[in-house]
């Protein structure tokens, strides 16, 4: 007793990967803001290279980053420049709170739109990023803090995806601990701990664009994705342009026509 | 190289010195952050101890009462023919109205004893008062009739030499008939010439009705007045008390026009209020627990004398009064103690603290009584005999021994809680239930006291018989205004130890609370309700109290605030919810009151539609100050606000974090994103002392400086006070790593000297 070629080989159209891929993805992201979709706010733009390779098409809102600090005045502007673009209050809560308005300025961070907590203990910095990003009114939070342990990432994440607002984790690179003068002022010891942040940077300072000894020119950064969720690593050389208020990617021309077809992502 | 002299950024915006600006060198003063700070009470303000209790919260309870929980004030009696010698008494009316603001009353002058005086304008402040008080009418030609003139003493003095004296002079010259041990002059006084008076004095006395035609005063003691007017000489231009003159009366006008106002509220028809009085005739000795004879004493110019008793050493004849010897004699086994007003007027706080689960208007009434206004209260007790049992019974229980007394006036209650405890008083017989007290139920001074009783007065009621204007003469504003507040003339009101909160939502147990599960529910109940009433009224609270009466009579309290006004329960149950431990329940609270202290206006916010996506403006406000709100309950938590000044550390200011923060973009050159708070001292290679550095070195380690900008100089800011620091010359440094730094080097160089150089900052 044999069964019919037909019954064993139904007949079905052929699967359309992209689609199904596509449509799987936005049924996780649903799932990974609780089931509210209603709101769905635009990503924050870094720029126009990076954020094409980006899910989302930018730094995420309702999640948090990690930034590992290869040098913390890099850093900082990398920060300060994402939560500038998030257009809303603004917490910045470290030990030592170190965030000087008349700097902040040139990255359109008003000082209307800063708050600043200082949370001497890391148990109440923690607590105080959480209730932060659990805020709606609260558009972006910063925590400058070494150690954060996989539980503690995990409620932060957990949060800002409950509250919406962008959550960055600034940490000092481990890899980078001997770089420079300030580095003496932090605290030793931070581990590349595997966290659940949605991506995670080495941001670090290259030599300016100035052309002699005495012209400092426009700043320049080593930009390391580490990890990204849903992507993949990837490594830039930008240049912060304050005049124009924007991020260049060097040789990005090249870059993108290399990328394009590889790296083009189905739009949601 | 580009030099910059420090100067404001903008010379026409330049402003001088603020108070403000406290912090000469350092930004972040902690100081300057208060002095800046809105008055939000969050960051700096001390948790509230369980024994710290007076909860003012910075009303002014005195002006409060002014304003809020006065009685109507009925109008002063228009003077009679038989108020002999207002003059007297006329320093204290004119107390009085300045007091108690009379209102004017119109009443029929007694023309038929008074002649105009040549002096129709001398008026004064005197004067207008007077006729506030009724005895100065406006005339019929609509101007003021001119004032009166006096008859001229009369009276029949008689000698008692060594006591106290009493005037009847009704003569032109009040001031000077203020008693004074002076008796041997009185015989003078009697040849006092009558007629030539009226025109010697200036006016504001010779207004002052000359009153002669009323029954005889009881008492007629003479006058002892200042020895040069009786024995003739000429009088002096002034009286010794300077009265105000003509010059002076319009300085005197917006005090009268203040003392109009309470009229309307006297006019108004009120409920009658009703006051309890308690008195703890032992409280002295009950509080310390002591069995058996004791006494507690104070030294008293070289005497120790007793103050204070207990139950059984009053049985034994021992008053408070004696000197500790005599008592001592009476009773050898006597106990004595140094007397502690302080501590027991701390008890009598407590007391009246607990007394705010009856009233909100509770007062100590030192040093053994307290006052309760129960107006409107009794009838959730089951009547004032209810009431009163209930509360002698409470105190009992905490081993209190307690008399008590409920009248219309809080002085009549006081009176009778002292001299006839138990008498609830129906409104308006206060002077009927006075009558038959003795005098020291009023707790007059003592020297009233002693001279009242030596002329034969030994009860209330003897001294309410006599006319007023005499009494009030020779014993002064004092006497009048006690037997005013007695009987319910003048009642002088309760100020309570806490005003009443606009706002409040409270709970009572039969079983005492002592869980925390069960303080949370009650706690959200209140919140509830407090919150409702809250939205009725179109209002938040910025501060929040609650207080918890314990079974043992004692008060615990907590307290929130918040930054902006809020009346969401989530929010103050999450405000609060940190703090509960800090309460300790004991044996119990038997009573949880929570009050809104600080009320703000507080519209309700906008929902927003499904379809808008996510909460709207004004929700998303009222979640950031309910964030900040926790934050700065844990944390400090600031704004820094831009200010016009080149140095670093001033060029912010910190803020709270519910200041609006107006403060333009920095439009110099480029400053750092990070600064060091405390900067860091480094080492500098240069290749000439005023040339950028080419090598940075901080203990061990050394960096290699790749290109540099700079320097700009920042002079210190000469228009300030106080010593300057040096200037400092800012220089832009990359090292080799492309880490970007904001060093500086301050002073200038001197040869033979190392610079000393700071890392003050780092760009991006």
């Amino acid at each position: 007793m044999t069964p019919a070629p037909e019954d064993t080989l139904p007949d079905r159209p052929p699967l359309d990967r992209p689609a199904v891929l596509a449509a799987l993805q936005a049924r996780i992201r649903r799932l990974e803001r609780g089931g509210a979709t209603a709101g769905e706010v635009a990503p924050i733009p870094l720029c126009e290279a990076i954020d094409r390779h980006l899910p989302g098409g930018g730094l995420a809102r309702a999640g948090v980053h990690e930034v590992m600090a290869a040098d913390p005045g890099a850093a900082a502007g990398f920060c300060a420049m994402a939560l500038a673009r998030t257009e809303g209050t603004v917490l910045w809560i470290a030990a030592e709170p170190d965030a000087w308005p008349p700097g902040l300025s040139r990255f359109g961070l008003g000082a209307a739109n800063l708050v600043l907590v200082q949370a001497r203990r890391p148990a109440d910095a923690l607590w105080a990023m959480e209730e932060a990003l659990r805020c709606p009114g609260v558009a972006g939070a910063l925590l400058v803090q070494a150690e954060i342990d996989m539980t503690a990432a995990r409620r932060l994440q957990l949060a800002a995806e409950a509250g919406g607002a962008l959550g960055l984790l600034l940490r000092p690179d481990a890899a980078a601990e001997a770089g420079s003068p300030a580095d003496t002022l932090r605290p030793r010891g931070s581990g590349q701990a595997a966290s659940v942040a949605l991506t995670r940077w080495r941001v670090g300072a290259l030599a300016g664009s100035g052309g002699g000894r005495h012209a400092l020119g426009d700043p320049r950064w080593q930009l390391e994705l580490l990890r990204c969720r849903g992507g993949q690593p990837r490594e830039w050389q930008a240049t912060w342009q304050p005049a124009a208020g924007e991020l260049r990617v060097e040789g990005a021309e090249e870059a993108e026509a290399e990328s394009r077809p590889a790296r083009r992502r189905v739009p949601r | 190289m580009r030099r910059r002299c420090c100067r404001p950024p903008s010379l026409l915006d330049a402003r001088p010195p603020q108070p403000g600006d406290l912090s000469e060198t350092n930004g972040f003063d902690s100081a300057a952050f208060m002095a800046g700070a809105a008055p939000t009470p969050l960051p700096g303000a001390p948790p509230p101890q369980p024994g710290d209790l007076s909860e003012t919260d910075g009303f002014d309870s005195a002006a409060f009462m002014a304003g809020a929980v006065s009685p109507p004030l009925p109008g002063a009696p228009p003077p009679q023919p038989g108020d002999l010698s207002e003059t007297g008494g006329f320093a204290s009316t004119a107390f009085m109205a300045g007091a108690v603001s009379l209102p004017p009353s119109p009443g029929p002058t007694p023309a038929g004893q008074i002649t105009a005086a040549p002096e129709p304008g001398a008026t004064s402040l005197a004067l207008v008062m007077a006729g506030y008080l009724g005895m100065q009418q406006p005339g019929p030609d609509g101007g003021q009739r001119p004032p009166l003139a006096l008859a001229g003493p009369r009276g029949t003095p008689r000698p008692t030499p060594g006591s106290h004296s009493f005037t009847v002079m009704a003569g032109p010259v009040p001031a000077i008939h203020l008693p004074s041990p002076a008796p041997t002059l009185v015989e003078t006084a009697r040849s006092r010439p009558t007629p030539a008076w009226p025109g010697l004095l200036p006016g504001p006395h010779d207004h002052l009705p000359t009153v002669m035609a009323g029954p005889v005063p009881a008492i007629h003691a003479p006058s002892p007045a200042p020895a040069p007017i009786r024995k003739g000489r000429p009088l002096p231009a002034r009286p010794a008390i300077s009265w105000p003159g003509p010059a002076s009366r319009s300085a005197a006008q917006p005090n009268l026009a203040g003392l109009a106002a309470p009229a309307h509220r006297a006019a108004t028809p009120a409920a009658p209020r009703r006051s309890l009085a308690l008195h703890l005739p032992w409280l002295a000795a009950e509080r310390r627990r002591i069995a058996g004879p004791w006494a507690s004493w104070e030294a008293e110019r070289q005497q120790r004398r007793i103050v204070a008793v207990d139950a059984k050493a009053a049985a034994a004849g021992i008053s408070p009064g004696q000197t500790l010897a005599d008592a001592q004699a009476i009773l050898p086994d006597l106990s004595v103690e140094p007397a502690e007003p302080l501590a027991d007027l701390a008890w009598l706080r407590r007391l009246a603290l607990w007394a705010n689960t009856v009233t909100p208007l509770a007062a100590p009434n030192p040093p053994d009584g307290l006052l309760l206004d129960i107006t409107g209260v009794p009838h959730l007790h089951g009547g004032e005999q209810a009431l009163l049992n209930k509360l002698v019974q409470h105190l009992a229980r905490l081993g209190l021994t307690v008399r008590a007394a409920i009248a219309g006036a809080p002085a009549a209650a006081a009176a009778l809680a002292r001299a006839a405890p138990g008498c609830i008083v129906p409104p308006g017989e206060e002077a009927a239930a006075l009558t038959p007290l003795p005098l020291s139920a009023l707790r007059l001074p003592h020297g009233t006291a002693t001279a009242l009783h030596r002329l034969g007065l030994r009860q209330v009621g003897d001294v309410l018989r006599q006319p007023r204007g005499p009494l009030a003469r020779r014993f002064g504003a004092a006497l009048t205004l006690a037997l005013d507040a007695a009987t319910g003339q003048h009642p002088t009101p309760i100020q309570p130890l806490r005003p009443p909160a606009a706002f409040l939502a409270s709970r009572e147990f039969l079983e005492p609370l002592i869980t925390r599960e069960a303080l949370d529910a009650v706690l959200e109940v209140l919140l509830g309700q407090l919150c409702r009433q809250l939205a009725e009224a179109g209002k938040g609270a910025r501060r929040l109290l609650l207080l918890g009466f314990r079974v043992d009579g004692t008060l615990q309290a907590l307290h929130i605030g918040t930054g902006l006004p809020a009346r969401d329960p989530r929010h103050f149950a999450r405000l609060f919810q940190p703090r509960m431990e800090k309460l300790e329940p004991g044996f119990g609270f038997e009573r949880l009151t929570l009050e809104a202290r600080f009320v703000e206006d507080h519209a309700a916010p906008q929902n927003s539609l499904p379809s808008q996506g996510g909460p709207s403006a004004e929700a998303r406000q009222e979640a950031l100050a309910a964030l900040l709100d926790r934050l700065s309950q844990r944390l400090p938590v600031w704004r820094l606000e831009p200010r016009e000044s080149h140095i670093p550390e001033r060029a912010v200011l910190k803020r709270d974090p519910f200041a609006p923060i107006a403060g333009a973009a920095w439009s110099g050159p480029p400053r750092p994103l990070r600064l060091l708070r405390r900067p860091l001292a480094l080492q500098v290679t240069a290749p000439l002392p005023d040339e950028p550095p080419i090598q940075l070195r901080h203990g061990s380690r050394v960096w290699r400086v790749q290109r540099a900008e700079g320097p700009e100089r920042i002079e210190p800011e000469w228009w300030r006070p106080g010593p300057h620091p040096p200037f400092r010359d800012y220089y832009r440094v990359e090292l080799t790593s492309g880490a970007r730094l904001w060093v500086c080097r301050s002073g200038a160089v001197v040869p033979g000297e190392t610079a000393r150089w700071w890392l003050h900052g780092r760009f991006e």
